[in-house]
């Protein structure tokens, strides 16, 4: 009885001290945080760069380093405009787009602070837009805030854009109440409609880290007013990207690099004939072998294509006979194998491993890699030297549900 | 009230204490008489009837006329006993054997018994017995007249069943144990009973199986028992508070029900049931923690059905505790988790409130409480009406006035829907009370608060006792046959055993005959 | 009617899992990797073979005294002086694990979710939690270790399982790692984790069956170990070595790479850290209980209750000694290495000396008969 008493009276001194203690510090009701959804990025124009805030900094004690400031686009949801449930939704914007510049993006998102009343909440951030020119001078002054954040997601997705990225921001697809939902709804659809292999920040970083493989991000542009378009990979060479391919290119890259998901269909000529048929990917399965030839890396690559044929341009052409089947699959196979040897050799002259066969070296040969290899850097050399060759099967599964 | 205003009267005299020596009964009628008219002579229902017995011995007959059945009194007592029955019409009645002529070949009645004790015959006469007294003789007689109105056995109002037994004990302690007995006919079950309670001289009885119960449960039982000094019980619940273990806790460590079947059912795993005459409660013990959301009907019931149901109602239980601290934490602390669409429409929702999210589920949650209570209190046609004006009409109404936010609403009602799905009333108050200060600990921590708060509760949980078994077992001290009966219901058959935990010695439940046999051979 | 040995080899397993794991959880893929790039799941299996040793050394010392606690048999053993003496180091050793284990506890709630909330709260709650838990009998020590135990086994194996997704194998090679004293070295920090199976010496005295105590450590290190090395070798398969060698708390960030399917929870990871303070809790529990119990056997108190209250005051003070995060795991991973001789080494010298001294007894016994 008497440690029970005295059991409460500890009981009732913690309950008690507890809000003495506290004041709810983090609390934040939902509400009062600027929501910002997304954010793009571009360079600042001339006539921007005068507006930078000072709030971080003094104009003059700051020793300005050698890269323009960046422009800041945010899109931050507005508590109360958009509606709870369906068919509320009246016809004003429900979000608020600003624009800031900074040196970095936590001094501009500190400038962006700055001018709105709630206190800015990165927690449902979901696309970060890059700016083609952005991207080419390099992402390390944004990835630095963006890791230490602990309110970032992970698997908030990064995108190069081709036009300034603020104009995305502004974008006001019909499709979505929210413009950047429907951008990032897109952007995380890609992967698993097969048409980009998975990409997110935090895949971006890990790739950025490792010493073998250079990153990769979706590369888009708007089509018409309103329209995004998906067109092409952004290939990396440490932080900076060095250049883009064609959309078709893509499912090359994912074949490279293994991605069973097939999502792209291409047109291949129908030998003996001028007719084309569309053969559509629907998995793949890729060997890397890695040797050294002479001392010097080799990559053997071996690409099996499980396809079937979509379409066919005219009545003329028959696919319903095996042959004809067979010699299809082996000028699609002719077709890849070339269009795989074309973008490998594209980004050797980049100097950029996206497909990340330097990582392949450093786990099987970890002697090669110590001595020759062992820095990023190195690698990026190597890899402009490295020898390939590719060979690729394709099969034809199905036709459809046309007998001709 | 009777009874009441004689108690002064009746402290001096000190029942069944035995502290003072017994005032022994004199054997002259009017002394006798005066003897009690002194105690109860101011109340106006006590009925004194002289007669003379047999025509030659003067006596007289006290008794309450509002406890007794009068037809008994006419019949089977004055009628023997002032006509000469036939075969003691030609026999020598001589006072010395009258006692035994009396009760042995004279009353038409099972409970007559002499007593000389004059204390023992004033408590006879108050608990409804009828007292005759003969001029001359030493001893009175006092017969088992007793009737008080009891109402009918009805269905159990707190653990309504789909399928299952309709029976529910009363107030009258005698039925109870009769729905026992009828029950279980066997001479393994034990009966013991005691007075609790200086003016009401309750008749508490506790019984378990011998052989199943454990001896030292029955023992601590009868101790704690035995110590409680108060005036009076009026319902077992009093008792209660007297013999948990920690009465600091929101946990009860007792369970009541008003189930015979139920009661069996525990008796037959090794449990001690504890009653008291005028309380519809049986009180069981010990219990563990997983005993508060079982229902009779998860045994009677099919195994998978009784297994979901049982399910169904954790997650209930789990809800009514920590649904609004969540929600709090949710929206104060870590809107980041939820989805991005959602999010936004909350906040959306959230925009006209003037009060954090704390304080607008706490103002919610007092008002639900508030509600519930009136409820409870209001006539039942009334009752109903009101809930729906409050749930409805308030719910909507605070949530156009901007007090609340739509979202909050829901929560509120899930929580509040969740904590009518324990079957336990009193365990299930015990998560609603503790349901505040997670709430306030939501409100300074968020989610980190939350966990505190549970990781404070299960300790507290862990460490109570009841009767000496540990509150969380089997989950904790763990045991694999009693984890079979705590998240679902494994079939009957394959729970050969009774729980460990309460230490019966005889641990078989299914003899080992059984066809469907989940022995595990040792 | 109190069974005066109450704890079964399966709590007493139960005790071993969640004492040691702890907070360790989410540096460790980190530590594990400095040590050893690629071969941190090496590094850590060997770490986890490290603390074995250990805790045998404990389990075999305790299964000679049965009756008795480290702090009571190693007077018996080295004699009254020096085994007080060394006693003491022990409980100090313990005491600043818990004010350690509290502060790192701390930092990782302040820098990860609550950010605004003082870091002095966040440590006191947790600490008088463990406080007030402490003043419990130690039946209710281990029904509160068993109670818990599915609770830390069960988030580690779901964020494990879920991010299998993101994993590359390729991450994992070459798994002998590159740097192979540097590894070594690395050992001794990750075995500084296994610190908490030291508890075993206040179990045993308490154990139904004290000859059962083998079994029990040898569940408790491989499921603790298990996990562990599931974690590292997740972590390491998700992210790469030169990534976690970026990230503090390598684990937290596996939680928030991972979402749920469907979209229920964004991410994990703030789901993720509610659920490790219970492992924290667990942690701290033990320390701080192993803490005031031996202060208790060492000054022949009765009750160890008052002691809970007492010290805490102290402990709190250990545990806002370091400035800073830095600060703070420099700290630890010294104290952790130095935690070695107390924990391996010393108990070692110990069983020898037992050993010897028995052999000596019996010798003589021997000799005079």
């Amino acid at each position: 009885m008497r440690r029970n008493k005295r059991n409460l009276v500890l009981l009732l001194l913690f309950v008690l001290l507890l809000p003495l203690l506290s004041g709810c510090w983090d609390a934040m009701e939902m509400e009062r945080r600027a929501n910002i959804l997304a954010i793009g990025i571009d360079e600042a124009s001339e006539k921007e760069q005068e507006k930078d805030g000072e709030v971080a900094h003094l104009k003059k004690s700051f020793q300005m380093p050698n890269q323009k400031l960046i422009k800041v686009t945010a899109q931050i949801a507005i508590p109360g405009r958009i509606p709870l449930g369906p068919d509320q939704g009246g016809d004003q914007k429900p979000v608020l787009v600003m624009s800031v510049v900074g040196h970095t993006l936590e001094d501009a998102l500190l400038n962006l602070q700055q001018q709105v009343a709630d206190e800015l909440f990165l927690g449902h951030l979901r696309i970060i837009v890059l700016n083609e020119n952005v991207a080419k001078q390099g992402t390390k002054r944004l990835n630095d805030f963006l890791r230490r954040n602990p309110e970032i997601r992970r698997t908030a997705a990064l995108v190069v854009s081709k036009e300034a990225a603020s104009k995305y921001m502004k974008l006001a697809p019909d499709l979505d109440r929210v413009p950047s939902l429907y951008l990032a709804d897109m952007v995380d659809n890609l992967s698993s409609l097969g048409r980009f292999p998975p990409s997110f920040i935090g895949l971006f970083w890990t790739i950025y880290s490792s010493k073998g493989q250079e990153a990769y991000l979706p590369y888009l542009t708007i089509k018409q007013k309103d329209i995004i378009e998906l067109k092409g990979l952004a290939y990396f060479k440490g932080d900076k990207m060095v250049g883009k391919t064609s959309p078709l290119e893509i499912g090359v890259f994912m074949a490279v690099k293994g991605d069973s998901k097939g999502g792209y269909g291409a047109f291949v000529h129908v030998p003996g004939t001028d007719q084309m048929v569309m053969v559509q990917v629907r998995s793949r399965k890729t060997k890397t072998k890695i040797e050294l030839k002479n001392g010097r890396p080799h990559v053997r690559l071996k690409v099996r294509y499980e396809c079937e044929i979509d379409e066919k341009e005219s009545p003329k052409v028959k696919i319903n006979d095996s042959k004809v089947l067979k010699s299809i699959e082996k000028e699609t196979a002719k077709d890849m194998r070339m269009s795989i040897e074309k973008l490998i050799a594209t980004t050797q002259n980049a100097g950029s491993d996206v497909f990340g066969f330097g990582e392949h070296f450093r786990a099987k040969l970890p002697r090669y890699w110590n001595r020759n290899i062992k820095t990023k850097e190195n690698w990026e050399a190597a890899y402009q030297q490295l020898t390939y060759d590719v060979k690729v099967d394709t099969f034809i599964h199905r036709v459809g549900m046309k007998a001709k | 009230m009777v009874l009441f205003k004689s108690s002064q009267r009746m402290k001096k005299l000190e029942y069944g204490k035995g502290s003072e020596p017994c005032a022994v009964l004199s054997s002259s009628l009017d002394e006798t008489t005066a003897g009690i008219k002194q105690v109860l002579g101011d109340n106006d229902d006590l009925v004194i009837k002289s007669f003379k017995v047999f025509g030659q011995y003067e006596a007289a007959i006290f008794y309450f006329s509002n406890l007794v059945k009068q037809d008994s009194i006419n019949h089977d007592i004055l009628k023997p006993l002032m006509y000469v029955p036939d075969h003691l019409k030609d026999r020598n009645r001589p006072l010395s054997q009258l006692a035994e002529l009396i009760t042995k070949e004279t009353l038409y009645h099972s409970q007559a018994q002499p007593e000389q004790s004059m204390e023992k015959v004033i408590e006879f006469i108050l608990c409804g017995e009828t007292v005759l007294i003969i001029d001359g003789m030493e001893e009175a007689i006092h017969i088992g007249t007793r009737n008080v109105e009891k109402r009918s056995i009805s269905q159990p109002e707190t653990e309504q069943v789909i399928l299952g037994p309709r029976e529910g004990f009363i107030e009258n302690i005698q039925t109870n144990l009769a729905l026992l007995r009828y029950r279980l006919p066997t001479p393994d079950f034990q009966v013991k009973t005691m007075k609790i309670g200086r003016l009401t001289q309750s008749t508490a009885a506790y019984c378990y199986l011998k052989g199943i119960a454990d001896e030292n449960v029955v023992q601590e039982v009868e101790r704690r028992l035995s110590e409680i000094e108060i005036d009076a019980i009026m319902d077992v619940g009093y008792l209660e508070q007297f013999i948990e273990d920690n009465p600091f806790s929101p946990f009860p460590q007792i369970q009541s029900t008003e189930r015979p079947d139920k009661t069996v059912a525990n008796l037959a795993e090794g449990r001690v049931a504890i009653f008291v005459d005028g309380s519809p409660f049986a009180l069981l013990v010990p219990v563990v923690f997983n005993q508060f959301y079982q229902t009779t009907e998860d045994y009677s019931s099919r195994f998978m059905m009784g297994s979901f149901v049982r399910m169904a109602r954790m997650l209930a239980l789990v809800f009514s505790l920590i649904f609004p601290a969540l929600y709090v934490s949710f929206i104060s602390f870590n809107p980041e988790l939820l989805p991005t669409e959602f999010a936004i429409a909350v906040a959306g929702g959230r925009a006209g409130v003037p009060y954090p999210a704390v304080v607008e589920v706490l103002i919610i949650e007092v008002a639900m409480e508030v509600l519930r209570e009136a409820t409870v209190r209001l006539p039942k046609q009334v009752g109903g009406a009101l809930s729906i004006v409050g749930v409805l009409v308030v719910g909507q109404a605070a949530v156009e006035a901007g007090l609340a936010s739509p979202i909050t609403v829901v929560a509120i009602a899930l929580t509040t829907i969740g904590s009518f799905a324990t079957p336990a009333y009193s365990a299930a108050f015990a998560l609603r009370m503790l349901r505040f200060p997670i709430m306030i600990l939501a409100g300074i921590f968020g989610l980190y608060g939350v966990v505190i708060g549970i990781i404070f509760i299960f300790n507290h949980m862990l460490s109570l006792k009841s009767f000496g078994v540990p509150y969380m077992a089997p989950v904790s001290p763990e045991n694999y046959q009693g984890m079979k009966d705590v998240v679902f219901r494994a079939p009957l058959w394959l729970m050969p055993r009774r729980p460990a935990f309460l230490n019966s010695r005889n641990r078989r439940r299914l003899s080992q005959s059984n066809k469907r046999n989940g022995f595990d051979h040792e | 009617m109190e069974n005066t040995r109450p704890i079964t080899t399966y709590q007493a397993a139960a005790i071993l899992i969640s004492t040691i794991i702890g907070v360790g959880v989410l540096p460790l893929p980190l530590f594990a990797v400095q040590a050893g790039d690629t071969g941190a799941p090496l590094v850590t299996l060997l770490g986890m073979v490290l603390g074995a040793i250990g805790l045998f050394i404990l389990t075999f010392l305790g299964i000679r005294h049965p009756e008795k606690t480290i702090i009571t048999y190693s007077e018996d053993i080295i004699g009254k002086v020096l085994g007080r003496i060394c006693s003491l180091f022990v409980i100090l050793f313990f005491f600043v694990l818990t004010g350690l284990a509290a502060r790192e506890f701390g930092e990782v709630v302040v820098t990860g979710v609550l950010q605004e909330t003082p870091l002095e709260v966040t440590v006191i709650v947790m600490l008088l939690l463990a406080c007030i838990s402490c003043r419990n009998a130690i039946n209710v020590f281990s029904y509160i270790h068993n109670f818990y135990l599915p609770m830390l086994v069960a988030p580690v194996l779901i964020v494990v399982a879920l991010s299998l997704k993101n994993a590359d194998p390729l991450y994992l090679r070459p798994i002998i790692g590159t740097n192979l004293p540097h590894m070594l070295f690395g050992t001794l920090t990750i075995s500084a984790l296994f610190q908490g199976s030291f508890i075993i010496t206040m179990i045993i005295p308490f154990m139904k069956n004290p000859k059962k105590a083998i079994k029990a450590s040898l569940f408790g290190i491989s499921i603790s170990g298990g996990l562990y090395l599931l974690l590292v070798i997740a972590t390491v398969a998700v992210f790469g070595a030169e990534e976690i060698k970026q990230i503090f708390w390598p684990t937290l960030e596996l939680a928030r790479t991972t979402a749920l399917p469907g979209n229920v929870l964004q991410r994990l990871d703030v789901i993720f850290l509610a659920v490790w303070v219970t492992a924290v809790f667990t942690t701290l529990f033990s320390s701080y209980y192993f803490t005031i119990y031996s202060i208790q056997q060492l000054l022949h108190l009765q009750d160890h209750k008052m002691l809970s209250c007492s010290i805490f005051p102290f402990v709190f003070i250990s545990a806002m000694l370091p400035q800073n995060l830095i600060q703070m795991y420099e700290f630890i991973k010294f104290v952790g290495r130095v935690g070695l001789l107390i924990t391996i080494l010393y108990p070692g010298i110990l069983l020898i000396i037992d050993f010897i001294k028995n052999r000596r007894r019996k010798e003589n016994a021997s000799q005079q008969t």
